[in-house]
């Protein structure tokens, strides 16, 4: 509470008292009272007053402090109405039914726009899944009838795969904790999925790809893990430099499996390396190509923050790799043993 | 054992024609249904060894012709479904599918699943030993063998020759050969293919087979 203004505030009070102290010292004058006891009473007047006034805003300045500390613990400022009582005081009393109304339609309009939402998400989710039938039967149709031309169809099926898929993840990506189950997964089946995946993005692009298979398992979600491959691998083609390399092979220290995707491409400068996980951040090289999204690295980021697996990156001008922590749970192999 | 004997459900008519060409491709005897009212009758009529099922039929779920054809068979059952959802597959496994592939699904990894499945469970041998003009490819033993003497290959080549000797006489295209080659997890680039069909041909020579191995120019090779 603003102190100045409260007592500025109080200003036509403080006058009226005044004017009355005036006209009651005139009267008691003509009346012949001596100034001794006028002043006596005056002065017993102001002090009455000010200590009234005083006690009077400490009160209210203790109020409106105690309304303020609860909006501040409030998460969603806009329930204050829900905690404050009711005011005893006339003109607070239209504060706070003002305040109620805004508050019931704020609900009303969040509730709309949640409905809207969430119909519209779902839409999108049905959408992609209706879309995945006519993409399986194109599909299938190139597969059984091959020739340079499907060839050429298939790479574009692969694209409209991915995109299709990034948009599903994306939907989904703030409750992945409802949509994943954890296996037990062989490491390389997954590699090779992810690659098989991508088999005419990395054969057009002439891309040399060398796994060095081992039968590494952990545990976590399939089809997220494949997602996260994909978006490395992809960003391995898009950023490639001349005869391009991917490398993937793990490495056990201590207790972890860390799968290494490594590429020879264009690197990462030193100034974006620690952003790249940002969402919406493209830097040098998405700015100077023009088709990043900045979105594939953050989900990559998200998903594995929910997955509990780590993810670490490391570039220079020879390349980029990637590198994501498998924690080994031993209790789950003792369980089993 | 004769071939192996597959059913699809599925109700999109593009994908179950497609799909029963790719199967019958690769040797299997497909029936796939086109009528949804009786699948179970369908399943005990044609006794298949394995059912691609789809989960969203019309008037009907494909997780209850599952759970019904639980009740009196344990056919490999591969769910194939564009909703993958945890739930989905979830149940599938709990009413007893074998396998979910979600579409839009990669045609090698389908068919590998089939084939792993069906050997799971049958136990079949696959014939694994290709012939052709007296040369015989041994898949086991990853090696060829002419008139008494053999020859060792790399996975690589016996890749190769294991494609060319499936499409003996036919003309194989150098995409097809290292699209192939990709689909069992070889990644091959069109170099590297020239440099193993020469090894190839070295090996094939030090046997006894001359120019067993043709060129097609500009079209790829033959047997």
């Amino acid at each position: 509470m603003n102190g100045k203004l409260y007592w500025k505030n109080q200003l036509s009070f403080l006058m009226f008292q005044m004017l009355c102290m005036l006209t009651l010292s005139v009267f008691l004058l003509a009346v012949g009272n001596s100034l001794d006891s006028i002043l006596l009473i005056l002065f017993t007047w102001i002090l009455i007053c000010a200590v009234f006034m005083t006690i009077a805003c400490q009160k209210r300045k203790r109020e409106m402090d105690k309304l303020l500390r609860l909006q501040e613990q409030l998460k969603e400022k806009y329930l204050i109405p829900e905690l404050m009582k009711v005011p005893e005081r006339a003109d607070d009393q239209v504060f706070y039914f003002l305040l109620k109304a805004a508050e019931k339609s704020m609900l009303e309009h969040i509730e709309v726009i949640e409905r809207e939402r969430t119909d519209y998400k779902e839409y999108i989710e049905q959408w992609i899944h209706e879309i995945k039938t006519p993409i399986t039967a194109m599909k299938l149709l190139c597969e059984n009838n091959r020739s340079p031309f499907t060839r050429e169809l298939l790479a574009e099926l692969e694209k409209t795969t991915r995109f299709t898929e990034q948009a599903l993840y994306y939907a989904r990506s703030e409750h992945t904790e409802k949509d994943y189950s954890i296996h037990e997964i062989g490491l390389f089946d997954i590699v090779h999925n992810a690659i098989a995946d991508n088999k005419y993005l990395l054969m057009k692009n002439d891309v040399a790809v060398n796994v060095r298979e081992f039968d590494d398992t952990v545990f976590s979600d399939e089809k997220w893990v494949r997602f996260i491959l994909n978006q490395l691998i992809i960003n391995a083609v898009k950023y490639r430099a001349e005869q391009p390399k991917i490398y993937i092979y793990t490495k056990q220290r201590n207790d972890q499996i860390c799968l290494f995707v490594e590429d020879n491409g264009i690197g990462i400068s030193a100034n974006d390396l620690p952003r790249v996980f940002e969402k919406g951040f493209t830097g040098e090289n998405g700015r100077a190509r023009q088709n990043a999204t900045g979105i594939g690295l953050y989900l990559c980021k998200c998903l594995c923050d929910k997955l509990g697996i780590g993810i670490d990156i490391v570039s220079d001008t020879n390349g980029t790799t990637i590198m994501l922590f498998f924690n080994i749970n031993h209790f789950i192999h003792q369980v089993q043993g | 054992m004769g071939v192996n004997k597959i059913m699809i459900i599925e109700d999109d008519i593009v994908i179950r024609t497609e799909l029963k060409k790719l199967l019958i491709g690769n040797g299997y005897d497909v029936c796939a249904i086109s009528d949804f009212s009786n699948p179970i009758e369908n399943i005990k009529a044609y006794k298949p060894h394995l059912i691609i099922l789809d989960i969203k039929l019309p008037d009907i779920s494909g997780f209850s012709i599952c759970s019904e054809t639980r009740g009196f068979s344990n056919v490999p059952i591969i769910f194939v479904t564009s909703c993958d959802t945890d739930m989905d597959e979830l149940n599938s496994i709990m009413l007893g599918g074998d396998a979910f592939i979600t579409k839009p699904y990669n045609t090698a990894i389908l068919l590998a699943k089939i084939a792993s499945l069906l050997k799971r469970v049958y136990e079949t041998q696959k014939h694994t030993d290709y012939e052709w003009q007296g040369a015989v490819l041994h898949l086991e033993s990853s090696s060829i063998e002419y008139n008494g003497s053999k020859a060792e290959l790399t996975k690589n080549e016996l890749r190769i020759l294991c494609f060319l000797f499936k499409n003996a006489g036919k003309i194989c295209s150098r995409n097809d050969i290292v699209d192939y080659l990709w689909d069992n997890q070889l990644y091959v680039d069109d170099n590297a293919l020239s440099v193993n069909i020469n090894r190839i041909r070295d090996k094939l020579v030090s046997i006894g087979l001359n120019d067993f191995i043709k060129t097609k120019h500009r079209q790829g090779y033959t047997l």
